[in-house]
């Protein structure tokens, strides 16, 4: 028996397509968000409004990654956006050769932003470099205030939590301002808007940051 | 819930490591998995077992070694284990910290049967 040092990185793989995507994205001066939340936090809803906000502003496209059907990719489409929906087949993520693929279809050039809708699980697409620019997520009021604590990976990564569904805040058990202290615990930098897609509350925020981080990064800061 | 996938990558980087040492069985490998990582070691275990059927692993051992969550705080600096990502510093209280370990998936070392002795032995 030989024993054989190897220290590799079980993800070593995706993170090289990720750092591909990421050239990729800034070669072509193009702000790429990875939007994600555990199921029904409203994303899909969001990216709607998102579309609309946004019509003739800047070029957006989005690419929806789904276990299976194309629904999403439907509902955002109406909304005049180029779409294109990845079905993982199974998988409860995306990773970063299929975003690699999807580029195939979607070129990073032909867009100003590009937000990739992951699978909806709060767990497992936050431990998946796609290559982003930036990582974003919801958590709906409606699903308590306990899941930074509990679910602590998509907190740590992300650069903006939405607060989303806040219409409900008077009908639901949920404490904002401990969700967000336990957030930032996890992640100080992580900057926090409040969200109603139903009522529109945040939605110019929401659109504010979007653009402005658009121009930082493409500026360089 | 990805372990599978995990799985799989891990099985893919034994093979190749196998062949690139003269494609022995991997008997044992060793897998560093941090507090913070989403992984549960039971899942991926069977996953694990699976993903080895008919390749050089078949059979292989994963001896996973669970790192511990170790934050830095941010008030006082202490360094030291935690129980979660929100837990109270031990010496000043402040809530959480920048995550100094927890965040590892990652192959270690692995245990080949060298080809010749297996041909000898048969």
């Amino acid at each position: 028996m030989t024993e054989v040092a190897i220290q590799r990185d079980v993800l070593s793989d995706n993170d090289a397509a990720a750092a591909a995507n990421r050239a990729r994205f800034q070669a072509a001066g193009t702000y790429v968000l990875n939007l994600m939340s555990g199921p029904g936090a409203g994303k899909t809803t969001l990216l709607e409004r998102t579309a609309e906000a946004l019509r003739g502003k800047v070029r957006l496209g989005v690419i929806v990654g789904d276990i299976q059907t194309r629904r999403d990719a439907d509902r955002i489409g109406r909304h005049g956006v180029p779409v294109h929906q990845v079905n993982t087949g199974g998988g409860c993520h995306l990773d970063a050769r299929m975003l690699t693929a999807a580029l195939d279809v979607m070129d990073p050039a032909d867009f100003d932003v590009l937000i990739v809708e992951n699978v909806g699980n709060l767990v497992c697409p936050a431990e998946f470099d796609l290559g982003e620019t930036d990582k974003a997520m919801i958590l709906s009021v409606t699903e308590g205030a306990d899941k930074p604590a509990k679910y602590p990976l998509m907190f740590h990564e992300s650069r903006l939590m939405i607060l989303g569904k806040v219409d409900l805040l008077p009908y639901v058990d949920f404490d904002p301002d401990a969700a967000v202290a336990d957030a930032r615990a996890l992640n100080p930098g992580l900057a926090v808007l409040r969200l109603s897609s139903t009522t529109g509350e945040g939605l110019d925020a929401w659109t504010r940051w979007l653009l402005q981080r658009r121009r930082q990064v493409r500026d360089g800061r | 819930m990805h372990e599978v996938a995990v799985a799989q990558r891990i099985v893919d980087a034994l093979v190749e490591t196998a062949g690139r040492h003269g494609g022995g069985f991997v008997r044992i490998a060793r897998l560093d998995l941090g507090a913070l990582t989403c992984v549960d070691p039971e899942t991926l275990a069977f996953a694990f077992e699976v993903a080895c059927r008919d390749t050089c692993a078949e059979g292989c051992r994963l001896e996973i070694a669970r790192l511990p969550l170790v934050l830095r705080c941010r008030g006082c600096g202490d360094e030291g284990p935690r129980a979660g990502p929100v837990e109270p510093c031990p010496g000043c209280g402040a809530i959480g910290g920048d995550v100094l370990q927890g965040r590892e998936l990652r192959l270690t070392t692995l245990d080949l049967d060298e080809p010749a002795q297996v041909e000898e032995v048969a």
